[in-house]
C-alpha cells in the first residue's frame, strides 16, 4: 500500500512540476513598445538582446568543439585552437551587453533576469571573470597540451555557469 | 513460493527487475536534470540504455508473457475485453491485457525517444553534452534537447496514466497487479484458459540478451 503511494507520487509531481514549468515560458513574446526603444549605444532594446544571444550562441558552439575534440580518444588540436579563439572575441564587452532596460521587462523575450540590474557590480565581475579564464584557455591551447587544455575549459565552464546559475531563468 | 503449484509464474524475474531499476531510474534522472548533475545524468541514461536495450531483445527472444508477437496478437480482443470492463466484469488475461499492451508500447515508444534524444544533446551553453553529440552540429543538439524535454513530460503523463490504471484495478476491480510483480506469480484460479502458453525462463537467449545490451552500452561508451 505504502509503496504503492510513494510510487505513484513521485512520477505525478516530477509531471506536474515540469508542466507547471512549460507554463511560464510562452508570455515573454508579447509586442511591446519598449522593444524598438532606441539605447544610448544607438541600438534598439530588441537589437541589442538579439545581438547578445547571438554572441552567447557562438560562444556555446565553439564550446560544444572543444568538447568534443576532448571527448575524443586523440584530439584535434587545431580544431581546439581555432575555438578557443572564437570566445575571448565574441566574449569581448561582454559587461557592455545588458544596458538597463534590457531586461524582462521589456516584453523582448531574454532569460536575463531583473537581478543583473541589481547587482551589476557582481554580475560585472562574474563576466571579468570569465573573460580572463577564456583568455586563459585560448593561451593553454595555443600552447597544445591537451591535459591543460581541459583543466582551463573545465574553469572557463565553471565561470559560466556561476553566473548563468544566478542571474539567468532557469530552462 | 515456487513449489506451489497453484501460483504460476506470469512475470519473469528479467521483466521484474528492469520494470523495478526504471521505477528507480527514471525519478533520478529527472531529478539530476534538474539539479544539473549532468555526470550522474550521463551514466544513469547510460544504464537506461541498456535495461530498454535488453527489454527490447527480450521482447523478442524473453518468455511469453514478455515476447512482442503474441502481445500484438492479443490485440484482437480488444473490444471484448473493453466490453467486459465497462460491465465491470474483469477475466485476467495471462501477462498484459489487451488494453495494457498498448500502454506497453506507449511507454516503450516514449523511452525509446527519451534515450535516443538524449544521446545526441547538447546544453545551450555548449558545455553538457550526450556521449553522441559529437555527430550533430550545435542547433542539432539544441533540438533534440527541446525533444528530449518535452518527450519527458509524454513520459511522465504515461508513468501517471499506468499508475492511475493500476489503482483503477485495484480499488474498482479489486486485482492486485503490483503483487505478481513482485513476486512474479498469480493464482492459477485467476485464469478461465484450461491450458496457458509455457512461459517458461529460459537461461540461454537470458544469457544472450544480458551480452547484447551490454555490447551496446559499450559501443556507446567507446563515444565518450
Amino acid at each position: 500500500m505504502k509503496r504503492r503511494k510513494i510510487q505513484m507520487l513521485v512520477p505525478v509531481l516530477a509531471g506536474l512540476t515540469l508542466l507547471s514549468a512549460c507554463g511560464d515560458t510562452g508570455e515573454t513574446d508579447t509586442a511591446s513598445e519598449t522593444a524598438n526603444v532606441e539605447l544610448a549605444n544607438g541600438m534598439t532594446v530588441k537589437a541589442q538582446i538579439e545581438a547578445r544571444q547571438a554572441q552567447l550562441k557562438n560562444i556555446g558552439k565553439a564550446f560544444k568543439s572543444i568538447s568534443d575534440q576532448l571527448k575524443a580518444d586523440s584530439p584535434d588540436v587545431a580544431k581546439i585552437q581555432a575555438a578557443t579563439a572564437v570566445v575571448p572575441k565574441e566574449a569581448a564587452g561582454m559587461a557592455d551587453w545588458f544596458p538597463a532596460g534590457t531586461g524582462p521587462e521589456s516584453g523582448v523575450e531574454t532569460d536575463a533576469l531583473p537581478i543583473i540590474w541589481e547587482e551589476t557590480a557582481d554580475f560585472n565581475e562574474k563576466v571579468a571573470a570569465m573573460q580572463e579564464a577564456a583568455a586563459e584557455l585560448d593561451a593553454a591551447a595555443q600552447g597544445g597540451d591537451v591535459a591543460a587544455i581541459a583543466t582551463a575549459f573545465k574553469t572557463t565552464g565553471g565561470t559560466c555557469k556561476s553566473c548563468h546559475d544566478k542571474y539567468r531563468l532557469d530552462d | 513460493m515456487n513449489s506451489d503449484p497453484a501460483r504460476i509464474l506470469v512475470w519473469d524475474w528479467a521483466v521484474r527487475l528492469v520494470h523495478w531499476l526504471m521505477v528507480v531510474f527514471v525519478p533520478l534522472l529527472w531529478w539530476t536534470a534538474e539539479e544539473g548533475y549532468m555526470d550522474w545524468h550521463r551514466s544513469l541514461g547510460l544504464t537506461m540504455f541498456g535495461l530498454v536495450v535488453f527489454r527490447l531483445i527480450w521482447g523478442l527472444i524473453g518468455t511469453w508473457t514478455a515476447r512482442f508477437v503474441p502481445m500484438v496478437r492479443r490485440i484482437g480482443s480488444l473490444k471484448s475485453y473493453v466490453g467486459k470492463l465497462r460491465n465491470r466484469e474483469y477475466s485476467p488475461s495471462f501477462g498484459h491485457s489487451p488494453l495494457a499492451v498498448f500502454g506497453v508500447f506507449a511507454l516503450l515508444l516514449a523511452l525509446v525517444t527519451q534515450i535516443a534524444t538524449g544521446l545526441f544533446s547538447v546544453d545551450v551553453d555548449g558545455l553538457e553534452s550526450g556521449p553522441l553529440a559529437v555527430l550533430v552540429s550545435f542547433d542539432t543538439g539544441r533540438q533534440l534537447a527541446e525533444v528530449h524535454e518535452f518527450n519527458f513530460n509524454l513520459l511522465a503523463a504515461l508513468i501517471g496514466l499506468h499508475i492511475a490504471a493500476i489503482a483503477v484495478y485495484h480499488f474498482v476491480l479489486k486485482a492486485n497487479l503490483v503483487g505478481p510483480m513482485i513476486t512474479g506469480r498469480r493464482s492459477r484460479a485467476d485464469f478461465a484458459a484450461t491450458t496457458l502458453p509455457e512461459n517458461r525462463t529460459r537461461f540461454f537467449p537470458m544469457i544472450g540478451a544480458a551480452v547484447l545490451s551490454l555490447a551496446c552500452v559499450i559501443i556507446l561508451l567507446s563515444f565518450g
